[in-house]
């Protein structure tokens, strides 16, 4: 491409240079002009004054004289000079002489505006007199006629400069740019840069500007090609992924669609048609709103969209969708938004998850044998009843715990399948007798739930629940043999028995049931504030309990146990007592049933044995050869209490295990029985002795005694308490003499209070005896007291028999 | 301008140093101007005389054309009296005089070719005038203006 002639680096060079130099030009010959005419006229008058100096002396002669002659001379020699017009000489101010260059009426006409030179002459003889003087026109026309030649050969010159030096300058700038950047232009419009072609440096400009962008050129261009390179790459990398993301489009199983914020579809993937049972032509056809569609609820979907369009964020939501063959699909959706105002979505089926999920949830809460609500299912229903009951004010239920009460023991007996028979036909009569709309749950092994809606009062549940439970306790027949349920239940109302707390009601419920199951005929209680208060006294017990050992306020009381035969000490029973700082001495009653209940009792025990085990060393150290024995409870047995941790206590303290006698009672014996038997070997192998306490209160059989080896018996102070005067009680004890002598036992009587029952013990054979008679439980600093005071004691008590 | 000052100084300073050799010898040599005794001029100025004697004007107050009277032969009475009179050296003054000889309006004054001549021109022309040594002054002149001391 040429560039157009004004538009040339040349043409516009010159033209600025043309108007600097006519600039300059003008100005020059404008000062010249000026300073000519200046320096002319006075170079002019110059000459004429050194003229008119030449004729001075013979002026000064000619008028002194006054002669007109000599004066005319002069002044025809001073015309002789062209520069000169006229030339006037006076003589005493007296015209002496005149003469014109024979000149035209223009010439003098113009003369007479120039000025005029005037020279004044004085005598010859006289310097200070003044004789006349010599008026000097110059000839201006000539000296103007001459400035303005020499001004004219002057432009001219300048002119002649001015040529030569643009033609110089255009000659430059033709070779040294214009050239050369025509060359680089011709070169760049034919330049396949691609191909790595460059334009060379023109010759000589190696280092010049030209040069330079020359080099920048190249350099632009090896850059272009790089990112022409780049970007094709991209584009093919662009390509390569553009075809990748189609086709996991195209086969995702994920539905995939764009559309507007009305919801009309842009774009979708086949799976989206799958999902959305579009008919295959369905991509010709023409936009279609996700509105359309046959949502199970379209509400649902409304606020979805909207949802995500106002948030401008992702949102998701399972939406139904009818099929065509009427069922219902279930469709998990989540919509983004991004640019352009559309919305992209992705689709998938979760009817199957759903599902999985939904028979989940139920089986959460679903008791399995019996098909009722679970644990979990009452505390969401009851949660649900409660928020329902908070909406209408004055509304409320009850809850019901219905325990069976000999469920597992009978249960022990029947194969699964019967069990849950007995569960399922209690859950039937139950759900006969309560409301279609009340709860029935199982929510434990052999707790039964009941939610009574709409209960207002007490008396209500009484009604309903009288019912059920006589249903309840009607005889069933299972695996051929009939059984009768023993039921209790706990019943808490909402919302007066709670603070609004679901679980609290149910903890409540079950204070009044486990309060109401120690009543035999009143199985049926209802929570009141009086069993929370003592469930929190209960609770501080058995946190007081627990720092006893810690806090050391437990202490061993010691009853002495007698042979009322030599009348003699023999040893003692070891009592536990805890001496509270604010409930004083609290009694055995009150904190082991706790102790048992809570498991506390394990490491009372243990405390117990170390005392006592401590005990029976000093008395050995003293040379006292006395027996010791300790309560050891059920839940010891066997694995709390283990033979071979008494025989390293035994060991650890020195005393000798014959001397530790272990109380157990009957009802160690009815757990496992193989457990129980191997303990009891085992301990008794090792030398500790074994004592049956409370022998002839529980489940006493001859059986065990005959299973269960032990050392001693000691009969219950129940017994022997109208020993005096019961013939049966009598009669009851020579029994048990009789059965301890036959299986080689030594009997302990508990609870001997009188000399007469100590008498009649002796007169049966009873060999020990303890009890108020001898001395109550004492601490040990009593103990040796009471000891040496048991011999005078006996002789007394012996005393009262011979009258 | 200023070579012209420079010249007039010189000139100045060169009259000046030709005036007082002349005062030296004017203190022995002072000249008389003196006309006829006839005539009723009683005196004249130097200017007159300058005037007179050097073409300027020729009337006398009276009315009459003077006639100035040189003495070429005795050259240094004329010396002395061009001297006391302008200044000048006779050379100088016949310089002057050639240039007006030109014209011919003016003449130079009249050539005597000695004292008697001098003495009898100026009995026999009226309005003559000339110079002399005061000793050879013959009583019938009229001094009419004494150069010199």
């Amino acid at each position: 491409m040429r560039a157009r002639w004004h538009q040339s680096i040349l043409i516009r060079a010159g033209l600025a240079l043309l108007a600097l130099l006519l600039l300059f030009g003008a100005i020059t010959v404008g000062i010249n002009l000026s300073y000519n005419q200046a320096r002319a006229e006075q170079t002019t008058e110059e000459r004429l004054s050194q003229l008119l100096d030449t004729v001075e002396s013979t002026a000064s002669i000619a008028c002194f004289t006054q002669d007109e002659i000599l004066a005319q001379e002069l002044i025809a020699g001073l015309l002789r000079n062209s520069e000169v017009l006229s030339v006037a000489v006076e003589a005493d101010d007296q015209p002496l002489a005149s003469l014109n260059r024979g000149a035209n009426e223009g010439t003098l006409a113009e003369a007479s505006s120039t000025p005029i030179l005037v020279r004044e002459i004085y005598s010859p003889f006289s310097p200070q007199m003044r004789v006349g003087r010599i008026l000097l026109t110059p000839n201006q026309a000539l000296i103007k006629a001459n400035l303005q030649r020499e001004t004219r050969i002057a432009m001219l010159q300048t002119a002649l400069q001015t040529l030569l030096a643009m033609l110089a300058f255009a000659a430059a700038i033709l070779m040294l740019i214009i050239r050369p950047i025509t060359a680089i232009s011709d070169r760049l419009h034919r330049m396949n840069a691609a191909e790595g072609e460059r334009i060379p440096i023109p010759a000589g400009h190696q280092g010049s500007e030209i040069g330079l962008l020359v080099q920048d050129v190249n350099r632009l261009a090896d850059r272009l090609v790089e990112t022409l390179e780049e970007e094709r790459r991209l584009r093919i990398q662009h390509a390569v992924d553009e075809q990748r993301y189609h086709a996991i489009f195209n086969n995702a199983e994920t539905g995939l669609f764009i559309i507007d914020e009305r919801g009309y579809l842009s774009s979708w993937n086949p799976a989206f048609a799958r999902l959305m049972e579009f008919p295959p032509e369905a991509e010709t056809l023409a936009q279609r709103s996700l509105f359309e569609l046959a949502w199970s609820e379209q509400g649902r979907f409304t606020e979805l969209l909207l949802g995500c369009i106002d948030a401008d964020q992702s949102r998701s939501a399972e939406l139904g969708y009818r099929l065509k063959d009427d069922s219902q699909r279930w469709l998990s959706m989540v919509l983004t938004p991004i640019a352009d105002e559309s919305i992209q979505g992705v689709i998938y089926d979760v009817t199957q998850h759903l599902e999985a999920e939904r028979s989940a949830k139920r089986s959460a809460v679903t008791d399995r044998a019996t098909g009722l609500a679970n644990q979990l299912g009452l505390e969401q229903q009851a949660k649900e009843l409660a928020q329902a009951c908070d909406l209408h004010e004055g509304g409320g239920f009850a809850l019901v715990l219905l325990n069976l009460d000999n469920f597992t023991r009978i249960s022990e007996g029947l194969d699964p399948a019967a069990s849950n028979a007995i569960l399922q036909e209690a859950a039937k009569r139950l759900c006969s007798n309560v409301k279609g709309s009340d709860l029935v749950a199982r929510i434990s092994e052999c707790q039964f739930a009941l939610l009574l809606a709409e209960i207002q009062r007490a008396l209500d549940v009484e009604h309903i629940m009288e019912r059920a439970l006589h249903a309840l306790q009607q005889p069933l027949v299972v695996a051929s043999s009939t059984v009768k349920l023993q039921v209790s239940e706990g019943i808490a109302l909402y919302p007066q028995d709670t603070d609004a707390n679901i679980t609290t009601l149910i903890q409540h419920a079950n204070l009044a049931l486990s309060h109401g199951g120690s009543g035999q005929l009143r199985r049926m209680r209802f929570f009141n504030p009086g069993l929370a208060r003592l469930a929190e006294d209960r609770y501080r017990l058995e946190t007081a309990l627990h720092q006893a050992i810690e806090l050391d306020q437990f202490v061993l009381f010691y009853q002495p146990i007698v042979d009322i035969g030599q009348g003699r000490l023999v040893g003692a029973e070891a009592l536990i007592r805890w001496k509270h700082p604010q409930r004083g001495l609290v009694p055995p009653d009150s904190f082991i049933p706790l102790a048992e209940e809570t498991g506390f009792i394990n490491e009372m025990g243990l405390w117990v044995l170390e005392q006592a085990g401590h005990q029976l060393a000093a008395w050995k150290r003293a040379g006292l050869e006395r027996y010791l024995s300790v309560n050891v409870s059920a839940h010891q047995i066997p694995s709390q209490l283990t033979p071979e941790y008494l025989e390293d206590l035994a060991q650890r303290l020195s005393f000798e295990p014959s001397r530790l006698g272990l109380e157990i009672t009957e009802g160690v014996l009815i757990g496992d029985v193989g457990e129980v038997q191997t303990w009891l070997e085992a301990v008794r192998d090792r030398g500790f002795l074994v004592y049956l306490d409370d022998f002839g209160t529980g489940y006493s059989s001859l059986s065990y005694l005959k299973r269960f080896r032990v050392d001693r018996l000691k009969i219950d102070k129940s017994f022997i308490r109208d020993l005096s005067n019961d013939l049966s009680d009598q009669a009851l004890v020579q029994a048990v003499m009789s059965i301890a002598h036959s299986f080689e036992l030594e009997v302990i009587a508990e609870g001997v209070e009188d000399p007469r029952q100590v008498r009649l013990l002796r007169d049966m054979g009873c060999r020990y005896a303890q009890g108020y008679v001898f001395s109550p439980p004492v601490a040990i600093e009593a103990f040796t007291e009471v000891s040496e005071r048991i011999p005078k004691l006996f002789d007394a008590i012996a005393m009262e028999t011979s009258p | 301008m200023l070579m012209q000052d420079r010249k007039g100084l010189l000139l100045l300073l060169l009259l000046f140093a030709l005036l007082m050799s002349q005062s030296a010898v004017v203190a022995e040599d002072s000249l008389v101007v003196v006309m006829g005794s006839d005539s009723d001029v009683e005196r004249l100025t130097l200017e007159q005389v300058v005037h007179i004697f050097l073409g300027r004007f020729r009337r006398l107050p009276n009315g009459l054309t003077a006639t100035p009277i040189d003495r070429p032969q005795d050259q240094s009475l004329m010396t002395d009296f061009y001297q006391l009179l302008v200044g000048k050296s006779p050379a100088e003054i016949r310089s002057y005089w050639s240039r007006l000889i030109f014209s011919g309006k003016t003449a130079p004054p009249r050539q005597a070719e000695s004292g008697q001549e001098v003495v009898r021109w100026l009995a026999e022309t009226p309005g003559a005038i000339a110079y002399m040594r005061p000793d050879e002054c013959p009583p019938q002149l009229r001094v009419v203006l004494r150069l010199g001391p």
